[in-house]
């Protein structure tokens, strides 16, 4: 009989299939600057996503239905994701640095000027304002959404707030595509559209993977995964949301309003 | 692979240790979902209806709904306090250490005190007993 609150978790073989896919992948990406043909990073990337959804409809498994996910489990499941996102702190910080250490001082082939002679840059008033709106009122809808499931066990109440949210989050995204789809510079223009779009391309990646979350949240919440009290994939993606939304609302400052 | 479900509440909570499930053994080896090695008896609660959230009481399984029902009448299920020896345990009156697993490890600091050093000693089932190289000290696994 298991005299301790542990989970001793049982053999499985995601984690070396989703090593082999992450290392599959950063090798096709060196192939690809090498100039080889993209087939190996597609077939890396599918099966990345393969095995990390595998891997992870396990833990649901292992939560929901075996009931493996005591209090002490899921402080250290809290305690592994909070560690994650001060990783992602980390690398979000290394772009920024990068964008500062070009904009404060700029150079003298860019003309000394932030943003570079001849770089239109993009009107922070326009649609990056009307992202930050989006963002911010999707942080308070899914606020809504887990105080509704707390307090009032409405159900219908949840799924509608975090619908909200997610339509809120996929809009900001179509947005983001239509602004790089007609941006006045590209990826390769200098130093500034490098930094540029490093940070707001990794923002966006960050955006779609914070959405997915949302929406298997969403799918659980549908399926009566959760309790008012033991919902720690729902916490975890809106702790995931509301850091997405704070990179946002920095990138806003310094990418888009001080830049210009 | 046999899985039968239990309906456990606050009702039968004594009747519990008995129920919970004997294939709980993540030490065997047999952990692995292999045929009919043993029957997995996971408890389950009564369900919710599918237009609000259930509550813990409800929805919980398995080993979190042993905590969460163990925890509403205020006590824990689990054995997690170090075990405070009086004496030596000795070949005619082992140490006995509660497990149900094959194997356990064991860290010995030389009770009563804490004479020496921590050392970790790994007590099976199928010897007769384990000594502390450094005390002496005697250990079995109980039953």
């Amino acid at each position: 009989m298991q005299l301790y609150p542990n989970h001793i978790v049982e053999t499985s073989p995601w984690p070396i299939v989703t090593s082999i896919s992450l290392a599959n992948t950063l090798l096709s990406i060196v192939l690809i600057l090498q100039g080889f043909n993209s087939l190996s990073l597609k077939i890396s990337i599918i099966s990345l996503i393969l095995s990390m959804s595998l891997w992870w409809k396990d833990v649901i498994i292992e939560s929901t239905y075996q009931g493996h996910h005591t209090t002490i489990v899921m402080s250290g499941i809290k305690i592994g994701f909070l560690l994650f996102i001060l990783s992602e702190i980390f690398v979000f910080l290394s772009v920024f640095w990068a964008q500062l250490n070009a904009a404060l001082v700029p150079e003298i082939e860019l003309g000394g000027l932030w943003p570079p002679l001849g770089i239109e840059a993009v009107n922070p008033f326009g649609i990056p304002l009307l992202n930050t709106l989006l963002l911010l009122s999707s942080g308070a809808t899914v606020t809504w959404a887990h105080y509704s499931m707390i307090k009032n066990t409405n159900k219908k109440e949840t799924i509608i707030s975090l619908f909200l949210t997610i339509l809120y989050a996929t809009i900001f995204t179509l947005l983001q595509l239509f602004e790089y789809y007609y941006a006045p510079f590209s990826f390769v223009d200098g130093v500034y559209g490098c930094t540029f779009y490093a940070g707001t391309g990794l923002h966006a990646l960050h955006v779609l993977v914070g959405n997915t979350f949302l929406i298997v949240a969403l799918y659980r919440i549908i399926k009566n995964h959760f309790t008012q009290t033991h919902h720690l994939g729902f916490e975890l993606a809106i702790i995931y949301w509301h850091f997405v939304d704070i990179v946002w609302l920095l990138l806003f400052i310094i990418f888009y309003y001080w830049a210009s | 692979m046999n899985v039968t479900k239990r309906v456990i509440n606050l009702k039968n909570l004594s009747g519990l240790r008995s129920a919970v499930a004997t294939s709980l053994r993540p030490f065997s080896a047999a952990a692995v979902m292999k045929s009919d090695d043993h029957k997995i008896d996971i408890q389950v609660g009564k369900g919710a209806p599918p237009e609000r959230f259930g509550t813990d009481e409800e929805q919980a399984t398995g080993m979190a709904r042993l905590e969460r029902l163990a925890a509403l009448e205020g006590k824990s299920p689990f054995d997690m306090e170090p075990l405070q020896l009086m004496k030596k345990g000795t070949k005619t009156e082992p140490t006995v250490v509660a497990s149900g697993a094959p194997w356990r490890l064991i860290g010995c600091q030389g009770p009563p005190g804490e004479d020496h050093e921590l050392i970790w000693i790994k007590v099976e089932r199928d010897h007769p007993y384990d000594r502390c190289p450094e005390c002496g000290n005697v250990y079995k696994l109980s039953e």
